[in-house]
């Protein structure tokens, strides 16, 4: 593939001015829209609100001790911790089992592309609906899982109110919920991969699983690499399942970083919107380090 | 391919736009505008443009001369959404919440008191209105209260040999309960969910046994919660209950496998198509006699606004949803009990059953009340997660409470 | 494995992650006093259709609603993401990498935290309450992603194609509209999927923005089911149902189109 010409010095200069009149309306987009609520977070974060000064408008700077609350509540190393492994493990098996499904149905037999299509279907619903639906099925005495298991002779498990199992429950239907998009940017990615390399490798005898380890999965790194990074950082925000599944519980079982800084802020008769909003930037800057670790690892590729 | 996409995109956007009606809110009763336009917020998303409710607003915007825009919220939304338009100087000119936020939003500012909104509270019972006041000032008006009683189930009680009167108090109940357990049916459902909601069921039992919510941790407090994680060890409730709303609760009743089923009027109206015979008991105290419970349903309340010439239209909007005849009307289709004498007089004519609920909210307390205000959430969620982690086997009891003691203590100095 | 195989095993896969589904389906079917019935029933066998006449009754205004804000929110993150994707990978702009990262961190803010900053911009501008404000708020979800996406893929267009353009004269906007655009077709349909799906679901947005609207979308139409205290499940989880009809016809005609290349630029980078 030949670049054209290199561009002269009065062409660079015209295509670089080019390149930012197509960027315009995002830029004005990202500050209008994105750029306020940010300030406004991070208003809320340094000032000792009450709902009294959240009205009226005359909330004291405080620096950073909404911060300090935050991190000196027992709350919060269970929180981290269950974050951690919510997303880990969240993430660790929407992943693979997206891949292992884009695998599969790469194999283009009969029913393929609907069958594909069906897998979409979780994502339609809204997630009051969802969240619901596990809900219910994971009832301790109406739900059909356990049922299951009593007709199998085990014993049934407090899925929604054991301390032991609630935050396993909550990351099961993430995983589901998590599947569709993995599996779509996946196999997308899969398609881009020229079918004479696989071609070749049948040539040369490779058995199916070492034609994926060796060849596939390789070239699918950049894809993994954002499927990743997109997904840790949605997976970082999810409150609304755990909410509704849990609400956080029992006694903070399941509660994360997102779960936590919704009901600071929202989900108690008396909201306390500074260590609310404090706990959601601690997040975003969560989310931030693990964006910047992707852009070295990227750049690194890429050199 | 390109133009059956094309063709099928063109189709849907039209599908679409033609189906894009209105769908809610809106103008409500055609009254002359001359007064202009007053908005109402109520956490009744269940009732449409077409239902009684929603035509009552509009003709008492009518009557006064104006007309009424209405939206309905959920409930457990609506707080911050109060508060979000409060700061944003774009609160409605009607509010009505739940009880326990009243005081909140009083706190916030965001309300204005009877001196400033000229309403008459003279003929509503103390202990309803008591949930609406603080610092000596009231903030609302009840539009109905509702609160907590024992269903029971006739057939389940009748078969495990359970004479429902004979259940005056704690020990009674839980002998009863064994009867039924051991008769193959299941105990008592209710909800202990880890929400407001929980709380509110806890209560009855909190108060019935002598426990005062300053002090989470004394012996009375700890016998409740005893109480409860009792029964659930010993299989009289169902582990289900640790997160039950009470809607699901009830459903749990409904199924007709339960004896009991702690639960509010409002369920009145399912209870008669629950397909078995239902009773009704008030719930037992500790050492015998009827337990205080907490007082639930919204009230009427008029939020600040710029221009305070409104407050004579949202009076009298006010005085006409409250008016002895719109009450009765709006009571009744809440299934909620009334919040003034007359009218729940008239509640027991139209329906006898009532009786036992009015003299239930007669017994009834404000959460808010005995001073507590703003106090009262913050003693709430400690507790709530006190009884959810004994429930749940993480806690004894005792410690659940003294640790729910301590969080309390610390968040309301 | 043969071919028949294969499509069994596919069903029994589907047929697995579709069990909630299911379940769901089976909710909607359910009076309300078997539904907590211990043990549960795999079928309605007591079924009504309850559920189903409230939803057709109350509820059709409110989906076309959704599939109007869906198609609005599918035009401006197209219209929005496309040049911006074009850009960052064909005109390379000193700065790019910075705007990338930004792009990043926009997805990560909570949305509860940008509704309450879009209130009170859209409360100032008077946009409160319109269908138009709640299909600029959704593609806030999308855009982000989308330029992402259209980056990605518009990296891989061979150089040649454009530089065949520019011998011919033409412009950078006449090469992003003749040449780039209609080559990108498989990026625009996954981005249009994408931002339907979350415009479909979106609830915080619509309840913050809309909630007083005359046009609501399907997530605040089920709201009617759920009052203050009691809600209608088998109507919540019918109303689901009958959303979800619409949205799955749309996915399979456009699973066709989300194929080769969505990310073939970051493939062969």
């Amino acid at each position: 593939m030949t670049r054209a010409t290199r561009p002269t010095a009065r062409h660079r200069g015209g295509a670089q001015w080019a390149a930012w009149a197509f960027l315009a309306p995002v830029v004005l987009y990202l500050g209008a829209f994105y750029a306020y609520p940010l300030y406004r977070n991070l208003d809320l974060s340094l000032r000792h609100y009450t709902v009294r000064s959240f009205v009226q408008g005359d909330a004291p700077f405080t620096g950073l001790s909404n911060y300090g609350t935050v991190v000196d509540d027992p709350t919060f190393w269970p929180a981290v911790w269950h974050t951690a492994v919510f997303t880990g493990v969240s993430l660790a098996f929407q992943f693979s089992i997206g891949m292992a499904l884009a695998v599969f149905f790469h194999q283009n037999f009969r029913l393929s592309a609907t069958l594909r299509a069906l897998f979409l279907v979780p994502w339609l619903l809204p997630l009051i609906v969802s969240a619901s639906t596990w809900s219910w099925m994971l009832n301790s005495d109406s739900g059909i899982v356990n049922a299951a298991l009593r007709l199998v002779g085990l014993d049934p498990v407090n899925w929604l109110t054991s301390p032991a199992w609630s935050l396993a429950s909550v990351t099961i239907a993430n995983i589901w919920i998590g599947i569709p998009f993995n599996l779509v940017v996946v196999y997308s990615g899969l398609q881009a991969v020229p079918a004479e390399i696989y071609e070749a490798a049948a040539l040369d005898g490779a058995r199916p699983w070492s034609t994926f380890w060796r060849i596939t999965f390789p070239l699918l790194r950049p894809v993994s690499a954002i499927t990743l990074l997109l997904g840790l950082i949605y997976t970082l925000k999810v409150f609304d399942i755990i909410w509704i599944m849990t609400k956080g519980g029992p006694a903070d079982a399941s509660t994360t970083l997102a779960t936590w800084s919704y009901r600071l802020g929202f989900g108690n008769l008396l909201p306390a919107f500074g260590p609310g909003a404090a706990v959601g930037n601690l997040l975003i800057i969560a989310a931030m380090i693990f964006g910047l670790i992707y852009i070295r690892t990227q750049r690194r590729a890429l050199s | 391919m390109r133009t059956k996409l094309r063709a099928s995109l063109l189709a849907l956007t039209l599908l679409g736009g033609l189906a894009a009606c209105s769908t809610s809110g809106g103008d409500t009763g055609s009254g002359s505008a001359a007064g202009g336009t007053y908005t109402i917020w109520d956490p009744y998303p269940q009732y449409d443009d077409a239902s009684a409710w929603v035509q009552l607003l509009g003709k008492c915007g009518t009557d006064a001369g104006v007309t009424v825009k209405r939206t309905g919220y959920d409930t457990s939304d609506l707080t911050n959404k109060a508060l979000l338009a409060a700061q944003q100087g774009n609160s409605p000119d009607v509010l009505i919440v739940d009880n326990p936020v009243v005081s909140t939003l009083a706190e916030a500012g965001v309300l204005t008191t009877t001196d400033d909104n000229k309403l008459d509270i003279s003929a509503i019972a103390p202990n309803l209105v008591a949930a609406g006041q603080t610092g000596g000032k009231t903030y609302g008006i009840p539009i109905g209260a509702n609160t907590l009683a024992l269903y029971y189930n006739k057939a389940v009680l009748t078969a495990a040999g359970v004479d429902p009167a004979a259940v005056k108090d704690w020990a009674s109940l839980t002998a009863a309960l064994g009867k039924v357990k051991a008769a193959g049916k299941k105990g008592i459902t209710f909800s202990a969910i880890g929400t407001e909601e929980g709380s509110f069921q806890f209560l009855p039992w909190y108060w019935g046994s002598g426990a005062d919510l300053r002090k989470l941790d004394s012996p009375e407090a700890v016998s409740a919660l005893s109480l409860w994680n009792d029964w659930l060890k010993s299989g009289y409730a169902p582990n289900s209950v640790i997160n039950n709303t009470q809607t699901t609760s009830w459903q749990e009743f409904a199924t007709g496998q339960f004896a009991f089923a702690e639960n509010g009027t409002w369920q009145l109206g399912n209870a008669k198509k629950a397909g078995f015979e239902y009773g009704i008991i008030p719930i037992p105290s500790k050492t015998g006699g009827t337990a205080p419970a907490p007082t639930g349903g919204e009230f009427v309340t008029a939020p600040v606004q710029k221009d305070t010439k409104r407050y004579t239209t949202t009076q009298k909007l006010i005085a006409c949803l409250s008016s002895t005849d719109n009450a009765l009307a709006t009571d009744t289709t809440l299934s909620y009990i009334a919040a003034t004498d007359a009218v729940q007089t008239k509640q027991v004519a139209a329906n006898a059953e009532l009786k036992v609920w009015v003299e239930a909210v007669k017994a009834a307390k404000g959460r808010t009340s005995d001073n507590l205000g703003t106090k009262y959430p913050k003693i709430s969620e400690p507790m709530w997660k006190g009884f959810q982690a004994a429930l749940s086997g993480g806690k004894s009891a005792q410690d659940a409470f003294t640790a729910a003691q301590t969080s309390a203590a610390a968040a309301t100095k | 494995m043969s071919r028949g195989l294969k499509t069994g095993v596919g069903v029994v896969l589907t047929a697995i992650m579709l069990f909630p589904v299911y379940w769901m389906i089976n909710v909607s079917l359910t009076r309300d006093t078997d539904m907590r019935d211990d043990p549960p029933h795999l079928f309605p066998l007591h079924g009504t259709l309850e559920g189903y006449r409230a939803v057709l009754d109350q509820q059709l205004p409110y989906l076309g609603n959704s599939l109007l804000i869906g198609l609005g929110t599918v035009l401006v993150t197209v219209a929005l993401s496309a040049p911006a994707g074009y850009s960052l990978a064909r005109l390379r702009p000193r700065g790019g990498g910075v705007l990338s990262f930004v792009l990043l961190v926009a997805q990560m803010i909570p949305s509860i935290i940008m509704a309450m900053g879009f209130y009170a911009i859209y409360l100032r501008l008077g946009v409160l309450n319109s269908t138009a404000g709640l299909i600029l708020a959704d593609s806030t979800i999308a855009v982000p992603f989308g330029v992402l996406i259209f980056t990605a893929f518009m990296s891989g267009i061979p150089a040649e194609l454009t530089a065949a353009a520019r011998i011919d004269g033409a412009g950078p906007l006449r090469t992003f509209w003749s040449v780039i655009l209609p080559v990108s077709r498989n990026a625009v349909v996954t981005v249009s999927l994408f931002a339907f799906l979350w415009a479909w679901s979106d609830f915080v947005f619509a309840t913050t923005l809309d909630g007083g609207g005359t046009q609501q979308p399907i997530t605040l139409g089920i709201y009617h089911y759920i009052g203050n205290n009691n809600q209608q499940w088998n109507a919540i989880m019918a109303t689901a149902v009958v959303a979800s009809i619409p949205a799955t016809l749309l996915l399979i005609v456009a699973q066709r189109y989300v194929a080769a290349g969505v990310t073939a630029g970051a493939v062969k980078d």
